[in-house]
């Protein structure tokens, strides 16, 4: 009887793990994500937090973030995507635009930054106002002049695709959306973009060398803007009065968010790299050429402003030769791998076992090098 | 719009539980099949788990507390947008929003606690009263954070509670509102003579979320299979009115982190009291 009664439990148990595996089966597929393990630069210091340790870097979440920064459905009209205003050909600005688009033909009150290296950036926007990478997209998705949409409308529209629902459970473990998901996934994607390899980087690791005129532009650079533009990020990340006149929208800046006077007027130190394909400059993008750029540090502060940065009270001094040797050093800090990297332009979605074998390979990763 | 007004213990959504994890994963699965061969160890190792669950499902007995939140202003509880109330400095007003979020709850003796990642949003558009279950005993009162602590301000994108569909995080400013008070007052110079208080603020000291303790006159009981109802009121007249003046014509608006918030939060302290306890039959 005994016998009798562990063959019927055991065939109980059989049959309810079948169930269980037919109840497992969503058609999707089992979960398998394919790890996707984060490597720093030769050179680049150590992130202040790791925005990879509560999640984690994999094919699926990366190739599911990329699809949503490239959708225009996280839109209200269902054409601004995050890459209307970040475009990867112009490091992620808007190649050639003061101010970037919005829903109905707005426009927004500042010039998008490059997304470059926000790994190694602790505060996002030009006032800083974004504490970490997954919830930066909340702003643009939901700001009239940007992309005008609200959260639970992106989400619904998103549930009913059913290539969504396929990639979140291949990235997720199961079809589920939500906004947490969603955020993750975005950042996995952006998070991701790496840019260390200009013609600075390949000459830092001796695999070339500047030219008369770049290493004399390097060492002014040194010498008169490195203290900010600090490197091998070329930005300390701080908030500082550059000078600037008040513009037409009255922005204040930093102060804005921590609501000290003592912040007026400060905007984050945009990094240089690519700066050379990020004009217009500036938080406004009022300043259209680096030599421009240069000609505000040399003859255009205003030095009455009582926040202004106290290096730069004395303005910079740069004889003309020194300006277009700096304009030339800029310009080895183009990183046109980058800029043309396949894995991070538009483009149908690839099955993630074709992306492995021909986009992650270890000797074409960026962050490998 | 649904979660806009669910004020409801959410479960982290990301965070599989363990015991559900083992179950559906094909750990179970795989196991059985390497079973196979040694077919009759398998009855003894589910009996024996059997037996082991029936077991500690025997050894707890407890009992249930329901903590009921009430809005109310000039004694009455508060009815959002058809009613109209009177600050103490004789501004009266409407509510048409009124949120909070609760952490951190503890029972003090009764080893009760919130798990970090638990939040409530309580919601008077939505009333749903938090539901835990407490060992049976005499206890005296109960404590909580009016509010979200920092880690949570500023570890990238949350859920359940935290979820920011429900419409209390600054997306241009990243952080928790933990108290959202709007309506509108003749007093008001805003547009519309709108009132939004936006309470909010994290860091150094600017951070405004508050630990309320709240302590009963006489114990109250948790009776084994019962079912206590603790009703806390939200007293709006001690939010216009305690360590701070706060007139509505002297800020209508309040939206960001900062001296404006702090000076609300001020009067957080004494906006709690515990109405009522009763037995449910």
């Amino acid at each position: 009887l005994k016998i009798i009664f562990s063959i019927c439990l055991v065939l109980l148990c059989l049959a309810g793990s079948l169930l269980i595996s037919a109840v497992k089966d969503d058609g999707y597929g089992p979960f398998k994500p394919t790890p996707l393990p984060f490597s720093i630069p030769q050179g680049f210091p150590k992130p202040t937090s790791d925005i990879f340790a509560k999640n984690k870097r994999t094919e699926e979440g990366f190739q599911l973030g990329k699809k949503l920064f490239y959708d225009g459905r996280l839109s209200k009209d269902g054409e601004i995507s995050c890459a209307t205003c970040h475009q990867p050909f112009a490091s992620f600005v808007t190649y050639d635009h003061d101010l970037s688009h919005g829903v109905n033909n707005s426009f927004s009150t500042r010039n998008a930054p490059a997304l470059v290296n926000l790994a190694w950036m602790p505060a996002l926007h030009w006032d800083g106002g974004i504490n970490h990478i997954e919830v930066q997209p909340l702003s643009p998705i939901t700001a009239h002049n940007e992309m005008g949409e609200k959260i639970d409308s992106v989400l619904a529209k998103l549930r009913k695709d059913t290539t969504y629902k396929r990639m979140f459970k291949a990235a997720f473990g199961d079809p589920a959306i939500n906004s947490q998901r969603m955020l993750k996934a975005i950042a996995q994607f952006t998070g991701s973009l790496v840019s260390a390899n200009s013609k600075y980087d390949r000459v830092k690791r001796g695999q070339a060398t500047f030219t008369a005129y770049e290493e004399r532009g390097y060492l002014t650079f040194k010498d008169k803007c490195a203290s900010c533009h600090t490197e091998p990020l070329f930005t300390d990340n701080s908030f500082r009065n550059n000078g600037l006149a008040l513009n037409r929208f009255h922005d204040i800046g930093r102060q804005q968010i921590t609501q000290l006077r003592s912040d007026s007027l400060k905007f984050k130190v945009p990094t240089l790299r690519n700066v050379q394909v990020t004009f217009p400059y500036m938080h406004d993008g009022h300043i259209f050429s680096l030599h421009k750029v240069l000609d505000h540090y040399m003859n255009n502060i205003i030095t009455s402003q009582p926040t202004l940065d106290p290096l730069l009270k004395n303005r910079i001094a740069l004889t003309l030769r020194e300006k277009n040797e700096l304009v030339y050093f800029l310009y080895t800090l183009t990183d046109s791998s980058f800029l043309k990297d396949p894995r991070y332009a538009p483009g149908m979605f690839t099955p993630t076992d074709r992306v492995r074998k021909t986009h992650v390979e270890p000797e074409e990763r960026h962050e490998g090098m | 719009m649904l979660f806009n007004t669910v004020a409801h213990k959410f479960n982290q959504g990301s965070i599989p539980k363990k015991g559900c994890n083992f179950f559906r994963g094909s750990f179970f699965v795989t196991f059985l099949e390497k079973q196979k061969s040694k077919i009759k160890v398998l009855p003894i190792f589910l009996s024996f788990q059997l037996l082991l669950a029936t077991s500690i499902a025997q050894n707890i007995k407890s009992g249930a507390l329901e903590i009921h939140f009430i809005h109310t202003a000039n004694g009455k509880e508060i009815s959002l947008r058809d009613s109209t109330y009177t600050n103490p400095f004789g501004e009266t007003y409407t509510v048409s929003k009124l949120r909070f979020y609760i952490g951190q709850l503890s029972v003090p003796g009764s080893g009760y606690k919130f798990g970090e990642d638990d939040y409530y949003l309580v919601n008077a558009a939505n009333e749903m009263p938090i539901e835990i279950s407490l060992k049976p005993g005499s206890y005296n009162g109960l404590q909580f954070l009016l509010g979200v602590d920092s880690l949570h301000n500023c570890s990238g994108a949350q859920t359940g509670a935290l979820d920011p569909m429900n419409d209390m995080f600054w997306t241009w400013n990243s952080g928790y509102v933990i108290y959202k008070l709007e309506g509108s007052s003749p007093a008001s110079t805003a547009d519309l003579n709108h009132i939004e208080h936006h309470v909010g603020g994290y860091k150094g000291e600017n951070n405004v979320a508050t630990p309320i303790k709240l302590t009963t006159t006489q114990p109250f009981r948790i009776l084994e299979n019962k079912t206590t109802v603790i009703v806390i009121e939200n007293n709006l007249d001690h939010y216009w009115k305690g360590q701070n003046d706060i007139k509505i014509s002297d800020g209508a608006l309040i939206m960001t982190p900062g001296p404006l918030s702090k000076k609300i939060a001020a009067n957080f302290s004494n906006l709690f009291t515990i109405k009522s306890i009763s037995l449910n039959p």
